[in-house]
């Protein structure tokens, strides 16, 4: 009986050690990638951004966007200045990519590797979708106060191949992430600083510098200043609609 | 020499300016700051350019428009200095919109001085919903996928295929815009119905007055590719049919295309007697282009397009001809007579932009090259694959300065004489164009 009592015991104490073990060894990095999309932005959103090029002689080169995004594939950016560039709006459904310009008056297709704004910002930087729409989380690192997060892109469509993502484990935030064509060569890395609460529990990065071994001395950031949600039609994401998005504002 | 001297302290003045904006000089912080409030929205905002060109022309002493133009008054160059000034705004309240595009330009060479003042747009926008939109006034047509040409464009304004991307003037119309997304393979669907009146006064230019004509344009976005089914139905000009497409084959790699048909196409055509007689015939054009951008940011632009409703090469010839003739007799005798039936049938069609069946089209953009940062050389080419003649147009735009843009370029025409660019007016033409944006 008192065998049968210790066994029972010695069960119970190793299964409960068990289940108290399992979450932290089984951490599913999908599940972190989609806890970081949902710290880094609303699904649905308007928001502004100031885009800077900085060249390696120090002067730069502004561009202030103001975008709107609406659950996992669609959004939108609009060139509030510089006034060469004002009027210009970018649209993504999924891997679709398009372009308005006022003079021309109708949306040509581009591809994300193409840059609308120069410097190491590409297309797909700029109109962003949520990671864990283009990525899969292929493998994850526990790091101590980080995780190492191996993402793998679900098309080949999807801009870098691969992405190694720095994840600050005590809020759930991208702090450094490394973009990787198939081939192994580093495309780029983004650096993200400056915390902020925007307001409605949207606390996250306010800046994001990227430099690039393929632009040797030439530097990119993104500022943020404000990111609320917004209720948007779906009709708001289409072709027909981009001449008129500096009203949603 | 009116020209030639206020264009030299314009040149020096328009340097010393650039000289004293070049961000070198004022900017090289490394601090960053973004103040949201100086990009509030306001009800009225406005916008534009302002741009100075100067053009130099050598004259073809043998083309046969050269002859035409300036059989009585014969110079080997032209020397032009042009200003224009674009104006666009809008001015928001509610869901009622107003948007205007307004431009002005003035131009001086040896010959003569010309202006112009043209509303491109001034139209008045109603959106009850984001779904719905209602406009009235003058708007801007620019239908179709292909980037030089638009046979699908059936309500365009012709572009110039060596500036497709300037603005061009609009019609006066009524139109409704309706737009519905949805899950699945059909993602968005779009139609535009547009009314198109021809009137005394009101896009007499379009075609035969008193009609009210009809255009509609049906936007599908199916499994990831643009397609547009259009139509025209009206008396101001005879019927016709488009549809086009536009796809991403790859993250670098774009495709498009275009066809429109038209069953009964009035044109006027030059007899043997050389008077102009009307034909009708169906006409179905074609476009195929793509769009590509390799390792090392050179973007290539590439189209062949179809003219169906163009003049073939032997009624292109025989119109060249018809010049030469007239040009020959204004020699001999002094008479006009044929001249003045050349610039006739010029007008009626044979001398409009890229007459001919078949044309090529290639553009090729480099950016920054040598690490030449906001430097982009490019060369555009323009071919009538059936008279095998050609235009050949490299430029370098410069963009490193906020809000100002420079550009370079030299235009060279090639061909035999009774060719469609060995015919031009310019042989070559040197340009440098500088333009501002507020």
């Amino acid at each position: 009986m008192k065998f049968t009592q210790t066994l029972i015991l010695s069960l119970t104490a190793c299964c409960a050690v068990l289940f108290s073990l399992s979450p932290a060894m089984a951490v599913d990095g999908n599940e972190i990638l989609r806890q970081v999309d949902r710290n880094m932005q609303p699904e649905t959103y308007e928001m502004y951004r100031k885009l800077i090029n900085i060249e390696p002689d120090g002067t730069q080169k502004e561009f202030v966007l103001y975008s709107v995004k609406k659950g996992a594939n669609k959004v939108v950016a609009l060139f509030l200045d510089p006034a060469s560039e004002k009027g210009r709006a970018t649209l993504r459904l999924d891997d679709n990519m398009w372009l308005y310009i006022p003079n021309v008056g109708k949306p040509l297709r581009i591809t994300s590797l193409q840059s609308v704004v120069g410097g190491v910002f590409n297309n797909s930087d700029i109109l962003r979708l949520d990671y864990g729409q283009e990525y899969n989380a292929v493998d994850i690192m526990d790091e101590g106060e980080t995780y190492t997060l191996t993402l793998k892109a679900k098309t080949a469509s999807v801009a870098y191949d691969n992405l190694k993502m720095i994840v600050d484990k005590k809020n759930l935030l991208p702090t450094t992430i490394e973009c990787y064509a198939a081939s192994g060569l580093l495309i780029k890395t983004l650096h993200y600083s400056k915390i902020k609460d925007f307001g409605d529990g949207m606390v996250r990065p306010s800046m994001l510098e990227t430099d690039s071994p393929l632009y040797k001395n030439y530097r990119s950031v993104m500022l943020w200043a404000k990111i609320a949600k917004k209720e948007l039609a779906d009709e708001v994401f289409s072709l027909n609609y981009l001449s008129r998005i500096g009203e949603l504002r | 020499m009116t020209v030639l001297a206020p264009r030299l302290s314009l040149a020096a003045a328009l340097l010393t300016l650039l000289g004293l904006l070049h961000p070198a000089a004022a900017r090289s912080s490394d601090e960053f700051s973004f103040d949201l409030a100086a990009f509030e929205k306001k009800p009225l905002e406005w916008g534009g350019f302002a741009e100075i060109k100067f053009e130099h022309m050598d004259i073809g002493q043998n083309s046969a428009l050269a002859r035409l133009n300036l059989y009585d008054q014969p110079r080997a160059d032209l020397e032009r200095l042009s200003t224009a000034l674009q104006l666009d705004g809008r001015y928001s309240r509610d869901s009622m919109t107003v948007n205007w595009v307004v431009t002005a330009t003035a131009q001086q060479d040896q010959l003569a001085w010309a202006d112009t003042a043209d509303i491109y747009e001034a139209a008045l926008e109603l959106k009850p919903s984001p779904s719905i939109s209602i406009t009235a006034g003058k708007k801007s047509y620019k239908w179709g996928k292909g980037y030089a040409w638009n046979p699908a464009g059936l309500i365009n304004r012709p572009k110039d295929a060596n500036n497709p991307e300037e603005a061009l003037e609009g019609y006066i119309g009524a139109e409704v815009d309706l737009i519905r997304s949805m899950d699945g393979p059909l993602r968005t669907m779009a139609l535009t119905g547009v009314a198109l009146p021809v009137w005394q006064g009101v896009n007499e230019d379009f075609g035969e007055e008193n009609h009210v004509n009809l255009a509609a344009k049906l936007y599908l976005l199916y499994r990831d590719t643009d397609i547009d089914l259009m139509l025209f139905e009206g008396d101001s000009r005879s019927s016709r049919y488009g549809i086009d497409f536009s796809r991403n084959l790859a993250t670098n790699f774009e495709i498009h295309g275009e066809l429109a048909y038209i069953p009964a196409l009035q044109q006027s055509v030059l007899q043997d007697n050389n008077t102009l007689a009307s034909r009708e015939r169906s006409a179905l054009s074609t476009l195929l282009g793509l769009r590509y951008l390799n390792e090392t940011d050179l973007t290539t632009i590439i189209e062949y397009f179809h003219n169906g409703g163009g003049y073939s090469e032997g009624e292109l010839a025989q119109f060249l001809s018809l010049i030469q003739d007239g040009y020959t007799e204004f020699l001999a005798s002094g008479s006009e007579s044929l001249l003045d039936q050349a610039d006739l049938v010029s007008q009626r069609g044979y001398g409009r932009a890229q007459p001919g069946r078949n044309y090529f089209y290639v553009k090729l953009t480099q950016k920054e090259p040598f690490d030449l940062l906001y430097v982009s050389p490019g060369l555009t080419a323009i071919v009538n694959l059936d008279d095998e003649s050609w235009s050949l147009s490299p430029e370098l735009a410069y963009t490193g300065w906020t809000n100002w843009e420079l550009r370079l370029r030299l235009s060279l025409t090639q061909g035999d004489a009774l060719t469609e660019f060995g015919s031009k007016m310019f042989h070559n033409k040197g340009e440098i164009r500088l333009r501002y944006f507020f």
